[in-house]
């Protein structure tokens, strides 16, 4: 049987390639670009080829330690060395990856509150408009994201938590939108479609995309209230055979106690809120035609 | 009823380590047709089927990653506890031993491991075996130092693991993160294996572990900073302090107190008594 999360031919590693020994006296800190080794007094540069590029310039770090005599202290502090390296690369790559993020967020803010005007019965088609425009802003966020990734490969789910409740937002916006303009729910591959996600090594995890359908699911009360206060009682109706629907689908999962499972079991929460709204509909007559769940 | 075509999908999915393939996914689900739109029951249920069973394997697997994990900490603590064994008179034997354990921990457990994550991003279930993989650090940092007096390198470990590994797959190695946090717990391994060979009257072993262990310390404070989850790693570090200061006050002992410094029961140098007390007193 395939694995799992195989990924394909051999790829880069993780680990630092081997790189020729040199002795260590002193190591000086100064933020320079380096090129190769090169010695001036006591003081050596560490060449930048030893490691997968992450920027451009790389530090020295001080070490005003014992000399490089002792063969086997020296190699320590070389390791030190270069895991210290490493760990400032990796906390730089984060850096930016989080500016990215934020971006992300204050782009799904913007499309948030776009669509919140759908509460307030504003014409369908105006609200999905003005929304529709951040998605190719999101669209280009997600690629630069995904840019940045490409520098160190194999590390998706290594920075994935400073990206991941920025995604379940903009899946959860996006759904929504769908199921406005639609009446379907947007798969995951769809979703991947619209972010740009389907072509790169980058892309939409799994769990995050249940996790946005879970959150699109908590504004559907909300809506169905407003809806039948501004005067269209057939939403209800409409609300709930999805609602349904997608209760029953998310039952098919079998889930771990995380937040996932918690989020699933704010569904039926959801589903609850809206029979009441259709039954308060059906049992006043206000429903123009008393058509069953199961009409289409 | 979607369940092979799902698990093909997943293979796909796997190739880019979390990504479903679109073009695929419709081939799949519909071979002659548009996608269909998820506006019926059915289809809803057809994705989320797919969902399902990728959900499965993930945790199903996820399990085995833990079952693994756990095999290797309670393997790697009885070479943790083998090499402390040691004494002035068995120290090949007891090494010899240990390195076998240690062996068998590799070949059979860290096999294990390393068969379930290859291939993958060995970063999405890191949760599930790094305390697993800590562990194995120390015990292996353990008897190397014990053996040498210097640091297995990660380098040095993750070549150990590579025979383990199966082309063309990505061979599992262990990261720099979890390499830091096993050699923080080291550091308490050393300091009890300092404080016993004082007790054995092997004072220079001693002070060796003492320079050994406060090398670390220096070159840990300098990283820790920088890890990932600064938090494990400061717990780490203050609980390492004092290991420090232990063997550093043992080391303290003996030196002031020189030739009073005494044997504990059970010492075959018979000359020695605990401040001029019989043997037959105590």
């Amino acid at each position: 049987m395939k694995r799992l999360l195989h990924n394909g031919p051999l790829r880069h590693s993780l680990n630092p390639k081997p790189y020729t020994p040199f002795s260590v006296a002193t190591i000086f800190r100064a933020p320079v670009i380096l090129t190769s080794p090169s010695h001036s007094f006591s003081s050596y540069l560490i060449t930048n080829d030893t490691f997968p590029s992450l920027s451009a310039t790389y530090c020295c770090c001080s070490s005003m330690g014992e000399s490089g005599a002792h063969s086997p202290s020296s190699s320590l502090e070389k390791q030190f060395e270069e895991f210290r390296v490493q760990l400032e690369d990796s906390g730089r790559l984060r850096e930016r990856i989080r500016a990215v993020a934020l971006e992300i967020e204050s782009a799904t803010r913007l499309m948030h509150s776009c669509l919140l005007l759908v509460h307030q019965s504003r014409p369908l088609p105006e609200v999905l408009e003005k929304a529709k425009g951040q998605i190719d802003v999101l669209k280009e966020l997600y690629h630069r994201l995904a840019q940045v990734l490409s520098e160190c490969p194999g590390q998706y789910y290594r920075y994935h938590g400073d990206w991941r409740s920025e995604t379940q937002m903009v899946v959860s916006l996006l759904t929504f939108m769908h199921w406005l303009e639609s009446g379907c729910l947007l798969t995951h591959s769809e979703a991947e479609e619209k972010l740009g996600l389907n072509t790169s090594d980058f892309g939409l995890d799994v769990e995050d995309y249940l996790v946005g359908v879970c959150f699109m699911s908590n504004e559907l009360p909300r809506y169905v209230v407003n809806q039948v206060t501004a005067g269209d009682y057939d939403c209800p109706r409409k609300v709930l055979k999805f609602l349904t629907d997608l209760h029953a689908a998310f039952r098919m999962l079998n889930l771990r106690n995380d937040f996932l499972r918690k989020k699933f079991d704010g569904i039926k929460y959801d589903l609850r809120k809206v029979e009441e709204v259709y039954y308060d509909v059906k049992i006043r007559g206000l429903t123009a035609n008393d058509g069953s769940i199961g009409e289409q | 009823m979607f369940c092979s075509a799902a698990i093909q999908k997943f293979a796909v999915l796997a190739a880019k380590s979390h990504r479903f393939h679109p073009a695929l996914e419709t081939a799949l689900l519909n071979p002659t047709k548009r996608p269909r739109k998820m506006s019926t029951e059915s289809s809803m249920k057809e994705a989320f089927a797919d969902y399902a069973e990728y959900l499965n394997q993930l945790n199903e697997k996820r399990e085995r990653v833990v079952k693994a994990s756990r095999d290797i900490t309670i393997n790697s603590k009885k070479v943790i506890f083998q090499v402390h064994r040691i004494s002035k008179d068995n120290k090949q034997e007891v090494l010899d031993k240990a390195e076998k354990y240690l062996a068998a921990v590799t070949d059979q457990y860290m096999s294990r491991l390393v068969k379930e994550l290859e291939g993958t991003d060995f970063w999405k279930l890191r949760r599930a075996y790094s305390p697993g993989v800590q562990e194995y650090i120390e015990a292996a940092t353990f008897c190397k130092f014990c053996e040498t007096g210097t640091l297995l390198n990660l380098a040095e470990i993750n070549a150990t693991l590579l025979p383990l590994s199966h082309p063309p797959l990505e061979p599992f190695q262990i990261n720099v993160l979890d390499y830091l946090l096993g050699l923080a717990d080291l550091t308490g391994e050393l300091m009890r294996l300092a404080i016993g060979r004082i007790s054995d009257r092997e004072l220079e072993y001693a002070q060796k572990i003492c320079r050994f262990v406060r090398e670390i310390y220096r070159e840990l404070t300098l990283v820790c900073p920088l890890m990932d989850e600064i938090d494990d790693m400061k717990s780490k570090m203050d609980t390492m302090l004092q290991s420090v200061v232990k063997i550093e006050n043992a080391c303290f002992s003996v030196h002031v107190r020189g030739s009073e410094y005494v044997p504990l029961l059970g010492s075959s140098n018979l000359s020695f008594s605990l401040l001029g007390a019989n043997n037959s007193d105590l």
